[in-house]
């Protein structure tokens, strides 16, 4: 410490007159010569900018954080979801589980990361058996950094491989389709492939629906999609498919098929096409015997194109129901012969000619309104363009190029013509719904949504006696087999030959019957095909489809009427009774 | 003096407000883990969730319970005769009263106001009424 007379008697002989010690220090750090208030100055003011720019910076990432949202906390938990392709469930129209999601590991390696490759493939094939050693070896002696060795292993697998202790073996949780019903929606539903995309059915129309885009942006992956719903009534399905086997096994069919739909909206109910597959494994869907025959398949459909035929003989108004047509012999059409299959041999009134099922008289109404009409009626009730719905797969009708005479009488009872069943189906719920065209479909649709997309295309009075013709085909024609008491069933047999090496088989049929439930006010229409049956003793030797498909069709109303939610009622009157009281007014 | 003592009343602000603010952000940390582990379980109960449902449906599968209805039960597809509707139920049958087994005549004198119970049935419309 310095006395304060030393320091006055200094100051006043040099301004410069510092301890030593100090003015080198300044000496080194500023130079000789400066102005240390200027630079002092300058110094405050880059301290100033500095600090400025940092707190800038801060408040711009304090916003950024408040911004952006706390999406980082919440992927952090996902990133053991490799494959992120969740699907929605899909449910039957009564909330049934026909399709979902459940996790399940699967068994990765990272090849770089493994030791000893040997020990590896020894140790895996001894737990997981179906891995083959050889491939096995070939994808971990790679110097890749991954590798997918099994997908969807067992729970006890994963234990299993855990205990292992390999290093570079890991697991992700992946999401498989599980289809709790087996095979009994197949078709409707169709399939998934490995990596869960669909590719087959209502899963494909899914895909389309912009799931697919979902899965390529990697944001398919929470459960929370909103189930569809679809139409189908799993009970209805399963007691139609029961019943279907159990024809399919006594009639020796090599393939069956049936379809249920809501004549009002177009719902289809049921579908079941026998052969069928389980999803759940579906290598056994490329199988081409196992096709949806409803709608990929297109078949001639015999008789019950008559009453597509019919039903526009009546809505023209030139034939009425006391028409009568000439239905002897046979009728000759250049080198064909039309004969009727146990003919009358008589005139035949309309109504006579629908139960009979009289090929010459059928022909010869188409005949009468000619080839031009017949075309336009069959193209207004879509029966000539393909008929596509929410299913992928779909078949364009076979229709002759050149259609002339003999075409319209050939096509008149069925045959010349091949359809997919559902667009048959479609046509004729139009001819007894009141004459509304509604497309089919597999969702579920409210009677408003149906009506606004419905178009007129019969009279409703036709309509009315179609109902009338099917019921009387019920009571006294070919369908009388069908007929279960109490649910007041209508409907029309088909027979046809099948075409083998060009020529129709007298010994191949395909069989349909079409019922309508119930014939008054009908709400279902259902439909039975059966591919070859073979007559048996109880049947006297027929094949044809009185025999067959028409009892098959009643065991399946008495099954599924209750489900359907349909009364029985034992007090209605004869159909000649009821086409009485609905011209009468 | 006043200025030295804005100034330490500043430095305590400071060291209060930093203290509450490492709080803030230690307990919104924490929050944020617990809302990650939360989410993380809501998932893995969701995922039980539909592997269960899958299961409960795999189980009441039509075929599987027609399968085993047929093995255990004598029960059969409901017939077409067997339906009715509720306005066509006949109504309750009529209950009989069993006679008292005491001496009702001897009851009666001693007590006018009390009416014997006859061993009639009631009338099938008054029954609503009781």
């Amino acid at each position: 410490m310095e006395s304060p007379a030393q320091t006055g008697s200094q100051s006043a002989a040099a301004p410069s007159a510092e301890p030593w010690r100090r003015r080198f220090m300044r000496t080194m750090l500023y130079g000789r010569n400066v102005d240390r208030a200027a630079k002092a100055k300058a110094r405050v003011g880059l301290a100033i900018a500095g600090f400025s720019v940092l707190y800038a910076i801060i408040a711009v990432r304090l916003v950024m954080f408040a911004v952006v949202p706390e999406s980082n906390i919440a992927r952090r938990t996902v990133t053991k979801d490799a494959v992120a392709t969740a699907r929605p469930d899909i449910l039957d129209r009564n909330g049934m589980i026909l399709a979902t999601d459940v996790r399940t590991p699967s068994l990765f390696a990272e090849p770089r990361r493994i030791i000893d490759v040997d020990e590896a493939v020894e140790l895996l094939t001894a737990v997981v058996p179906d891995l083959d050693s050889n491939e096995l070896r070939d994808r971990i002696s790679t110097r890749r950094g991954f590798a997918w060795l099994k997908r969807e292993i067992t729970a006890k697998q994963q234990q299993d491989i855990w205990r292992l202790g390999l290093p570079g073996v890991g697991f992700l949780s992946e999401n498989k389709r599980v289809y709790p019903n087996h095979a009994e929606v197949s078709h409707l539903i169709g399939h998934v492939n490995i990596d869960n995309q669909g590719i087959a059915g209502i899963e494909k129309w899914l895909d389309g629906r912009g799931l697919a885009a979902l899965h390529m942006a990697g944001l398919a992956a929470d459960r929370l999609q909103r189930p569809v719903n679809l139409a189908v009534d799993l009970r209805v399905q399963h007691a139609l498919r029961d019943e279907l086997i159990f024809a399919a096994e006594k009639f020796k069919v090599k393939a069956a098929a049936g379809l249920i739909v809501d004549v009002d909206t177009g719902e289809i109910v049921s579908m079941v096409s026998l052969p069928d597959y389980d999803p759940n494994s579906p290598k056994q869907a490329n199988d081409p015997l196992r096709i949806n025959r409803l709608t990929t398949g297109v078949f001639e459909l015999g008789s019950t194109f008559k009453a597509l035929t019919t039903a526009m003989a009546l809505d023209s108004g030139k034939i009425n129901l006391n028409s009568t047509f000439d239905a002897r012999g046979s009728l000759r059409y250049g080198k064909f012969n039309i004969s009727d299959y146990k003919g009358k041999n008589r005139v035949l009134t309309v109504p006579e000619i629908f139960i009979y099922s009289s090929n010459i008289g059928t022909a010869k109404m188409a005949l009468a309104l000619g080839v031009e009409h017949h075309k336009w009626f069959l193209k207004k009730l879509g029966q000539l363009d393909r008929l596509r719905t929410e299913l992928p797969e779909s078949a364009e009708p076979l229709v002759p190029k050149k259609w002339g005479e003999l075409n319209t009488v050939t096509i008149a009872f069925g045959h010349g013509l091949s359809i997919a069943p559902l667009q048959a189906v479609a046509g004729i719920n139009a001819l007894v719904n009141g004459g509304l065209l509604i497309p089919p479909t597999f969702l579920k649709r409210s009677k408003e949504e149906a009506r606004a997309i419905a178009k007129q295309v019969v009279k409703p009075e036709t309509s009315d006696k179609m109902r009338y013709l099917m019921r009387l085909n019920a009571e006294r024609g070919t369908s009388t087999r069908a007929e279960v008491k109490g649910y007041y069933v209508g409907g029309k047999t088909g027979t046809s030959e099948k075409v083998v090496n060009g020529r129709y088989a007298r010994n191949k049929l395909l069989t349909t019957f079409t019922a309508i439930l119930p014939a008054d006010k009908p709400r279902y229409q259902i439909l039975i095909m059966l591919d070859e049956p073979q007559g048996l003793k109880e049947t006297h030797g027929y094949a044809t489809s009185g025999w067959n498909a028409a009892p098959t069709a009643g065991r399946v109303i008495a099954r599924v009427a209750p489900m359907l939610g349909i009364e029985p009622r034992f007090d209605l009157p004869p159909a000649d009774q009821l086409i009485l009281a609905r011209v009468r007014p | 003096m006043s200025m030295r003592l804005l100034n330490v009343c500043v430095l305590i602000l400071l060291v209060v407000a930093a203290i509450m603010v490492y709080e803030i952000k230690f307990e919104s940390t924490l929050r944020a883990e617990r809302v990650a582990k939360m989410r993380a379980d809501v998932r893995r109960e969701r995922d039980a969730i539909a592997a269960l449902r899958a299961e409960w449906s795999a189980l009441e599968n039509p075929a599987r319970v027609q399968g085993l209805v047929r093995r255990h039960m004598p029960l059969g597809p409901a017939q077409p005769t067997q339906f009715d509707s509720l306005d066509r139920l006949p109504a309750r049958p009529p209950t009989v009263v069993k006679p008292p087994r005491e001496d009702a005549i001897a009851t009666m004198i001693e007590n006018p106001d009390f009416t014997p119970p006859t061993g009639s049935v009631f009338a099938p419309g008054r029954f609503d009424a009781r």
